[in-house]
């Protein structure tokens, strides 16, 4: 893998630069952090000054005045039933699209793409009133129910195409043993697709965390908001509280950063093998 | 298609094809074709429906709203789109002969912007750009470029630009974590040929890697055009479209009639433009960058 490993001087100021950039990068992320720790009167003496101690009272605030700790459980509510149905159901559809013959395939399969192409911008005014009329306004379900729906086109054809790389003579092996499909399913292919699930469960948990239009529209109850919403109406009263502001900020970042430090080979791993299909 | 092993009685076929559908067709599918229904009909969402035929369509053409919305959409291309593109795939070009672990040190960093919530960046950035107490123009005043700290948000030239470069951080770094795996998928003993052949690092990029990324850069301009197309939670935090409609985009001015106004159906008309305008391009990007590559699918 690792091609020159002496690397010519001249290329040493352009890794500067390279650095350079990146620390750039997380720059804003680093000064959230540092003003999440300042006092009011902190702020006041610059952004890029250390605080004297560090105020950490401001989590407290963010987390108690500010309902993060409703939108927190609200977040983790939603996002576990989603990534669990939406992995299940792609599963089952995933298998009926890699292995199975049935009427209709390419013009379903087209409606699926369809939903991937087309934002949820695009629809949310009838899934509204949709959810008006069957009496799911500011409910969890409301929240759950549309993201199930719009993970499925992705989960589909991701897990379907990582069906399709399995080798042939493991399933017909099993269906010469007499092995039925669901038994096949669940007992073999299952068991081998547990990486592409993970995966895809991280796509799914990092999506449905950050989704912002769905629980924005659907929702307008403070006792069912999610972590990015909670945010947003927090900004409104706290606008000149930025201590606790960037505080709230990074309870709504630190999960993710810290899924994506873990698992980070593996999500960039899926990211490409998502892309270059 | 070729049959399976797994392949049997269309009938059971069904029981794992139907929830998901089923659940699709409810919650997604169905609300498509009800908001292209929607953008046939003047509603204000009380009383019942007026059917207007083409009407919303004809009004959106004839509304400079719109022609303004759909500008500002094509300048934020710039930003969501070929900054991001050129960016990252001159970093790929650079970071790809660094050691494993520098690699994925820095592909660690400039990919972080990536998993984050956009409204949530937004209120970042609004904070960052603030003119009084905003880390930016403090910056700027610290280094003794006072008179460029403006009030970003707020100025009619520079707005859009200020939001456009949050995009551009926001994807480079993907950019450049597609390119990467690309590079490495092209075969090695191509550049080896183009180094005994004594190609300069810049002939190498330009006949060699180039060429062989246009999957890559058609996934890469693919996934950004949408995003800018879709662009709503960044603007909507950050300035709402303003000032002065300096930032409005189709799906923020679908927002405003629809939600704001009760203009339901003049709204579902612009989220369908929105949607025809994604297959368009997507279309385009499938002929122009994919006809190089046939074998790739």
């Amino acid at each position: 893998m690792s091609r020159s490993s002496n690397i010519p001087a001249a290329t040493l100021s352009f890794r500067l630069i390279l650095w350079l950039l990146a620390f750039v990068t997380i720059t804003p992320f680093l000064l959230l952090l540092l003003t999440s720790i300042k006092s009011k009167a902190d702020v006041l003496k610059g952004a890029f000054a250390l605080p004297a101690y560090p105020h950490f009272e401001n989590y407290l605030d963010a987390w108690n005045a500010g309902h993060f700790n409703i939108y927190f459980w609200n977040s983790i509510i939603v996002v576990i039933p989603v990534v669990a149905a939406s992995v299940f159901l792609g599963l089952l559809t995933g298998f009926a699209f890699a292995f199975l013959s049935f009427p209709l395939r390419r013009t379903l399969f087209g409606i699926l793409t369809i939903g991937m192409m087309v934002p949820a911008e695009a629809f949310i005014i009838p899934l509204y009133y949709e959810m008006r009329y069957l009496g799911l306004i500011n409910t969890y379900a409301a929240v759950i129910v549309p993201q199930i729906a719009m993970s499925i086109p992705f989960s589909t054809i991701f897990l379907a195409s990582a069906m399709q790389q399995l080798p042939e003579e493991i399933l017909e092996a099993a269906v010469l043993d007499g092995a039925g499909r669901f038994y096949i399913l669940r007992k073999i292919v299952v068991p081998l697709m547990v990486p592409a699930m993970s995966t895809l469960a991280l796509f799914l948990f990092i999506w449905t965390w950050n989704e912002f239009l769905i629980p924005f529209i659907l929702v307008n109850d403070d006792a069912y908001r999610t972590l990015p919403l909670g945010m947003l109406f927090f900004q409104g009263r706290y606008t000149v509280n930025t201590p606790v502001l960037t505080a709230g900020a990074v309870i709504v970042i630190a999960p993710l950063i810290l899924t994506y430090l873990v698992f980070q080979r593996r999500f960039i791993a899926g990211l490409t093998a998502g892309a270059t299909k | 298609m070729k049959r399976s092993p797994l392949d049997g009685s269309e009938r059971t076929s069904w029981i794992y094809l139907l929830p998901g559908l089923l659940i699709y067709t409810a919650f997604v599918f169905g609300p498509i074709v009800a908001a292209l229904g929607l953008s046939l009909t003047s509603w204000d969402g009380l009383t019942v429906p007026k059917w207007v035929g083409l009407g919303n369509y004809v009004d959106l053409f004839s509304d400079d709203r719109f022609y303004i919305a759909l500008r500002n959409n094509a300048e934020l291309m710039i930003f969501y789109c070929v900054l991001p593109l050129v960016l990252g795939i001159t970093l790929a070009a650079c970071v790809w002969n660094l050691k494993q672990r520098e690699q994925l040190a820095l592909r660690t960093f400039l990919f972080l912007p990536y998993i984050m919530p956009t409204a949530v960046l937004g209120i970042i950035w609004a904070w960052l750009y603030n003119p009084a107490f905003g880390p930016f123009n403090q910056f700027l005043r610290g280094v003794g470029l006072g008179m460029l700290a403006l009030p970003w948000l707020g100025d009619f030239d520079f707005v859009l630009p200020a939001v456009g470069i949050v995009a551009t951080w926001y994807f480079f770094g993907f950019c450049m974590v597609i390119f990467l795996t690309g590079i490495q998928r092209i075969d090695p003993s191509l550049f080896d040929a183009a180094k005994v052949d004594g190609a300069s690092a810049r002939k190498t990029f330009f006949w060699i890697t180039l060429p062989l990324l246009m999957p890559e850069i058609r996934v890469v301009l693919l996934l950004t055009v949408i995003a800018s197309i879709k662009s709503f939670d960044l603007i909507f935090t950050m300035t709402r479209g303003g000032p002065a409609n300096a930032t409005l985009v189709p799906n923020i001015y679908m927002y405003q009639l629809g939600f704001e106004l009760n203009r339901f159906g003049a709204a579902a008309a612009i989220a369908i433009v929105g949607a025809l305008l994604t297959f368009a391009i997507n279309f385009a990007i499938h002929r122009l960058v994919g006809s190089q590559n046939k074998g790739q699918a």
